[in-house]
């Protein structure tokens, strides 16, 4: 076919400004979690983050002053994914606590076992960047504390559960999660969910009726 | 008139403190000297620099919290009652020294392998400890549902957000939830339920 009879391909006004910008951002938030991955935070330097997006070094000074206020909002904006992720997953079934537990759960590792970057970027490499990345950090574990304080209501425990129930049953497997991420296990981590299921909902229910309520709906 | 030891001793307090409120990163030789009322040289005949003095710190402040929690769990020999003793132990620390605190269990993660490694065996303690509560539920007793090392965590991730977020409150007024959810997956929800009672009244 001749190339000059190919009609000109159909040109709308060209993107706005900040359109070219958003999208500049985006790439190198993303080569950003890619090579903090990689490399680790320590290692990553900002030339292979610019060289990862394909993008001049301008660009990275003109949106961040260091590596890690890039790194900072691209874990921002990982978390603000993982918990939209876990969300819709809980809110999808209509089932009892436990059952929405589960679909949030069961989410969260797909997700973590499928993006295996944003599970070491995430969970591994953010502890290593410093105090303001440790706040977030630990700001991001809170944001999944509304999923488990559901469950007070159905506690036998009612009001003298402990205030701080749902940071300690976050805290218990996320450290599980952290030892299999860190140990290169992520995409095994589906195969944890009914343990991790049961670590989650026992200081709501007692041991006995968690494990009862994780094995019916592994059998469901 | 200050000995030797004495000068050590205060290098030593000075510098967790110094940690807890500027953060491991934040922390000079200076500002802990000045902290200690100290002249430089007495930094430099006990310390290599600032990670060998926050290391040793880290040390002596688990001693010294191994001796509170042997004294707090003197004569017990149950499980449950030296559980709430040690645990009460280092709460009372935390209300007494939050920022020691804070050095201790949150910036050691900003202080290097070597002050992680040492953070990792007293988890790997405690979670032994806690192990123990299936002998201590008797004969039979199910495999807990929940890993000692989770439980750890779990603890510890209470602890450390509280201190992380500077939400220092009671930290002793903890004691009675860490008591329901350690004996829980051993001893089940009744005897958990009891712990919430008792601990509180």
């Amino acid at each position: 076919m001749d190339s000059s009879a190919a009609p000109d391909r159909p040109r709308g006004p060209s993107l706005p400004r900040a359109y070219a910008i958003r999208s500049e951002r985006e790439r190198l938030l993303e080569a950003m979690v890619r090579t903090a991955a990689a490399r680790g935070y320590e290692a990553a330097t900002v030339d292979e983050v610019v060289a990862m997006a394909g993008l001049p070094r301008a660009e990275f000074d003109a949106l961040w002053p260091s590596k890690e206020a890039c790194f900072l909002e691209a874990y921002d904006a990982v978390v603000d994914v993982l918990v939209a992720h876990v969300e819709a997953a809980y809110h999808s079934s209509s089932g009892p606590w436990p059952q929405r537990l589960d679909a949030g759960l069961g989410a969260l590792l797909e997700l973590l076992a499928a993006e295996a970057d944003i599970a070491r970027m995430a969970i591994v490499e953010v502890t290593a960047v410093g105090e303001d990345a440790r706040l977030r950090y630990r700001g991001a574990l809170d944001r999944f504390v509304g999923f488990l304080d559901a469950g007070r209501e159905i506690s036998p425990q009612g009001e003298s559960l402990p205030a701080d129930t749902a940071r300690f049953a976050i805290g218990s497997v996320v450290a599980v999660i952290f030892d299999e991420v860190r140990a290169g296990r992520g995409p095994e981590l589906p195969g944890k969910r009914r343990q991790l299921l049961v670590a989650l909902l026992t200081p709501y229910l007692g041991a006995e009726r968690a494990e009862a309520e994780a094995r019916a709906l592994g059998e469901a | 008139m200050t000995t030797a030891d004495d000068r050590r001793e205060r290098l030593l307090e000075a510098m967790l403190d110094v940690v807890g409120e500027a953060g491991y990163a934040g922390t000079s030789i200076e500002g802990v000297l000045s902290r200690a009322g100290l002249y430089r040289q007495s930094f430099y005949d006990n310390f290599l620099d600032k990670e060998d003095c926050y290391l040793q710190a880290y040390d002596h402040a688990v001693e010294a919290l191994e001796r509170e929690v042997g004294a707090a769990t003197a004569g017990e020999g149950e499980w449950r009652a030296r559980l709430r003793g040690g645990l009460g132990a280092v709460l009372r620390f935390l209300d007494q020294r939050p920022d020691a605190g804070r050095a201790l269990i949150v910036e050691v993660h900003a202080a290097g392998p070597r002050a992680v490694a040492r953070r990792d065996r007293e988890m790997e303690r405690f979670a032994r400890f806690l192990a123990r509560g299936r002998d201590a539920a008797g004969d039979g007793a199910e495999p807990p549902s929940i890993a000692p090392e989770a439980i750890a965590a779990g603890i510890h991730s209470v602890v450390h957000a509280r201190l992380a977020m500077r939400e220092d409150g009671s930290y002793s007024a903890l004691l009675p939830g860490f008591m329901y959810i350690a004996v829980l997956p051993y001893f089940g929800i009744e005897a958990a339920a009891a712990e919430l009672q008792a601990s509180s009244a």
